[in-house]
């Protein structure tokens, strides 16, 4: 018997009763379709078929895969309906390295951004939704996914992913619609069709339903979801992987790539000043109290991918994909402790002495005077002290005069300046990360003899 | 400013009841013509005149004066007192205050510009016995700001009188209020007291408690056993659990066969790494960093190597770790012969 089966009885069932909810709501959305979609010309010969018929077919055979999943009753290894090999194979080969998880996430972002005319279409919307959940449905038939994914810690995580989703959705969704109207010349919709209620009763009616709601829920929550329990803490024995709590795992990927001084400490409080300072450098009055995408393009798209493969690709990544001993694993790959994965990286003063100038690295004798010692080592990392003032000081004139041209005009010197800094400081941590896979590169700046590394 | 303010609001009031049972009385007892008259000029006089007034005199005078001009409703028995003009603000002030208290620090001036007229005063302010000084007054901040008798001066010899008791009665008051104000301070002060000898004991039991009797950690300096535990080319475990190292002996380091010991934190955030045998490597679970036998980092984000501590043959032939020493290698410390025993 295999200790570690991908699928059970109770899985089936458990997936049975996913298929039958996916069931229903595919017959709302029918009905929806059908009150609203309009009819095809003429399908297979036949005139004048409603559009939901498609949806209709679909619910039906999801009713038909949800029965056949809650009649199996014995040998649940010789169900059928599970994920091929092939399928996993690939996924985990694309996961789990990280230049194509990277790749993907800024994928999915541009995507979000550029296609947002067509995705945010309710039925390519919901057809988005169907197709991630029964994906998620049948990544569940792999054991090593549902040890993972169903992990009492990790399960809200999948529901923020789908909270995000749909959030950014509804952002878009709403933009869409007033930029049209703008573009129309017809007001906007907070304008036009105001919805505005009253306090009492309308919204302190809706504040009771929500919080009986979330209350229920969180009760539900508590007793189907206990939370883990783990062996007495110890000073000298640390859990492999160790993970922060999950709204700090983009912080902890960052400290993958970069010195804890710069990732624990600087970086933190620079997105912090950073996001305080923002209605400071924002000259843009347009896009106040409405949605809209093209009076704030921008910042729109600034904020989202500060958000989007920055931190939620981050939280996903290190919830699901790190495991043992920080290495990347794929969605449906075995948590193997002794994965063995080359990581050597040097630093670019390593990297120029060593293999450029073909000369050991210049080393500050202990003995020397502490000016000597100074000298050494700026001597050593002139290039990456060079490297990152340039990063800091050359960058922001040239982007004045170019792709920030109108930028630098409208703001001025110091509110372009302070702009200019918090885009590069957001930019350094993809361009580390992208630096540590492409080249191996440990650090730009490295000075381990003053706890300075960049 | 305030105070005096509501004072005389709620004494307005009761002067203006009070005025109007006089006044009936006062028609009974068969002087009605005079208060009639009074009240006349009361009523019209004093809110006409004083808008125009108000500007250039300070605010204070003017609305003592218009309390007292509405509420008195008195034959305004003044006369032109240019003298009082340049200090009144104070003098003024005062009076009004102690007249409006009803205080009976000078009931006998007071008393003796009741008498001196013919009104109905007795009967009239009986808590606030003695209206005659503040008329006055308003005569005299009138005369002051029009330049110009306002009534003829019936009574002359109330001329100095609001002066002299306004003058004992801010004596008085000063003492008593540094009486009063010594007496509130006293529980504050022996509070204060209290409060930093407390705060004293309380640093002082601080700076005892850091210097315990006894000390539950381990010695920094013990024994692991004899060199021959530790053969050629292995990371011993044993003490990782309990005092945080590893004893290591390896020759990959510098090429000398020695025996060293690696304290078990990650130098970038202070996970406690993994020796991983089949990889013969240091990985830190954390972040993923890593560190060969030797001790140098390698992988991941940390940015020196494990830290050594010190190591060396004791006179009976083990080997004792110092745990109080440390040698980075990023510093050259690695070569001092503490950290490291040479295994010849």
């Amino acid at each position: 018997m295999n200790p570690h089966p991908d699928l059970t009885v109770g899985v089936i069932h458990g997936l049975g009763w996913l298929y039958l909810l996916m069931f229903f709501l595919n017959v709302g959305w029918t009905v929806r379709s059908f009150r609203r979609d309009g009819h095809y010309h003429s399908l297979f010969g036949v005139e004048h078929i409603p559009k939901a018929v498609v949806w209709a077919a679909f619910s039906a055979l999801l009713l038909l895969v949800a029965l056949s999943h809650l009649a199996v009753n014995s040998d649940p290894e010789s169900f059928l309906l599970r994920l091929p090999l092939w399928f996993k194979g690939s996924v985990d080969a694309i996961i789990a390295n990280p230049i194509s998880y990277f790749a993907l996430s800024m994928v999915v972002f541009l995507a979000v951004v550029c296609l947002k005319d067509w995705w945010v279409q309710p039925t390519v919307a919901w057809t988005l939704f169907n197709a991630s959940t029964i994906f998620l449905a049948l990544s569940m038939t792999d054991y090593d996914f549902r040890q993972i994914v169903g992990k009492p810690d990790n399960v809200p995580i999948v529901g923020m992913l789908y909270l995000v989703g749909f959030f950014t959705w509804l952002y878009f969704y709403k933009a869409n619609d007033n930029d049209r109207r703008v573009a129309e010349g017809r007001p906007l919709h907070e304008k036009e069709l105001s919805d505005q209620v009253l306090v009492w009763p309308d919204l302190v009616y809706t504040e009771m339903v929500c919080m009986l709601l979330v209350t229920a829920l969180l009760i539900v929550w508590g007793v189907a979801l206990p939370a883990p329990l783990e062996e007495p803490a110890s000073a000298v024995k640390t859990p492999n992987p160790s993970k922060a709590p999950w709204y700090f795992l983009g912080l902890q990927e960052m400290l993958v790539y970069f010195d804890p001084w710069m990732a624990g400490v600087v970086l933190p409080t620079i997105i912090l000043v950073g996001l305080m300072a923002i209605p400071y450098i924002d000259f843009n009055k347009a896009g106040n109290g409405y949605y809209t995408f093209e009076h704030r393009k921008f910042a729109v798209t600034t904020f989202l991918f500060g958000f989007l493969p920055l931190w939620i690709g981050m939280i996903v990544l290190g919830t699901f994909i790190r495991g043992p001993n920080w290495n990347m694993f794929g969605l449906y790959e075995y948590w193997d402790v002794h994965k063995l994965e080359v990581l050597n990286n040097v630093n670019l003063s390593e990297m120029f002495w060593l293999d450029v100038m073909k000369q050991p690295l210049p080393r500050p004798g202990a003995d020397d005077d502490i000016l000597v010692q100074v000298g050494v080592i700026l001597k050593r990392e002139w290039l990456g002290i060079l490297v990152t003032l340039a990063y800091l000081f050359v960058i922001p004139p040239l982007m004045a005069v170019t792709v920030f041209k109108k930028f630098f005009v409208r703001m001025g010197f110091i509110r372009y300046m302070v702009l200019a800094t918090l885009v590069l400081f957001m930019a350094s941590l993809p361009l580390k990360m992208a630096l540590r896979w492409a080249m191996n590169m440990k650090y730009i700046v490295a000075i381990p003899e003053w706890f300075f590394n960049i | 400013m305030a105070e005096k303010k509501k004072l005389t609001t709620a004494e307005i009031l009761a002067m203006a009841r009070n005025q109007d049972k006089g006044g009936g009385e006062a028609g009974a007892g068969g002087s009605g013509a005079v208060e009639q008259s009074s009240d006349a000029a009361a009523a019209s006089a004093p809110p006409e005149t004083q808008k125009p007034v108000a500007a250039p005199k300070s605010t204070a005078d003017i609305l003592a004066a218009a309390r007292a001009q509405g509420g008195g409703a008195k034959p305004s028995a003044t006369k032109p007192a240019a003298g009082a003009a340049p200090k009144s603000t104070a003098d003024i002030l005062a009076a009004a205050r102690a007249q409006g208290k009803g205080s009976g620090g000078d009931a006998a001036p007071a008393a003796k510009s009741v008498e001196a007229k013919p009104t109905p005063a007795k009967k009239a302010g009986v808590p606030e016995g003695d209206r005659p000084p503040l008329k006055d007054m308003v005569a005299a901040v009138k005369a002051a700001s029009e330049g110009k008798p306002v009534v003829a001066p019936k009574v002359p010899v109330a001329k100095s009188k609001p002066k002299l008791p306004a003058k004992q009665e801010k004596v008085s008051r000063r003492s008593v209020m540094a009486m009063l104000s010594a007496v509130a301070i006293t529980p504050f002060a022996a509070g204060w007291a209290v409060m930093g000898g407390l705060a004293g004991l309380w640093s002082l039991l601080v700076a005892r408690f850091m210097m315990p009797n006894m000390v539950l950690e381990l010695p920094s300096q013990f024994k692991v056993g004899p060199p021959s535990d530790f053969p050629p080319g292995t990371v011993s475990e044993k003490f990782k659990a309990s005092r945080g190292i590893w004893i290591v002996h390896s020759d990959q380091y510098s090429g000398n066969d020695m025996i060293y010991a690696l304290l078990s934190i990650c130098t970038h955030l202070g996970c406690t790494p993994n020796w991983l045998e089949g990889e013969q490597k240091f990985k830190c679970p954390c972040h993923g960093s890593g560190f060969y036998i030797t001790g140098i980092n390698f992988e991941g984000p940390a940015p020196r190597p494990l830290e050594r501590v010190g190591l060396r043959r004791a006179e009976d032939g083990m080997l004792e770790v110092d745990k109080s020493l440390k040698f980075q290698e990023e510093l050259g410390q690695w070569s001092d012969p503490k950290s490291f025993y040479p295994v010849a």
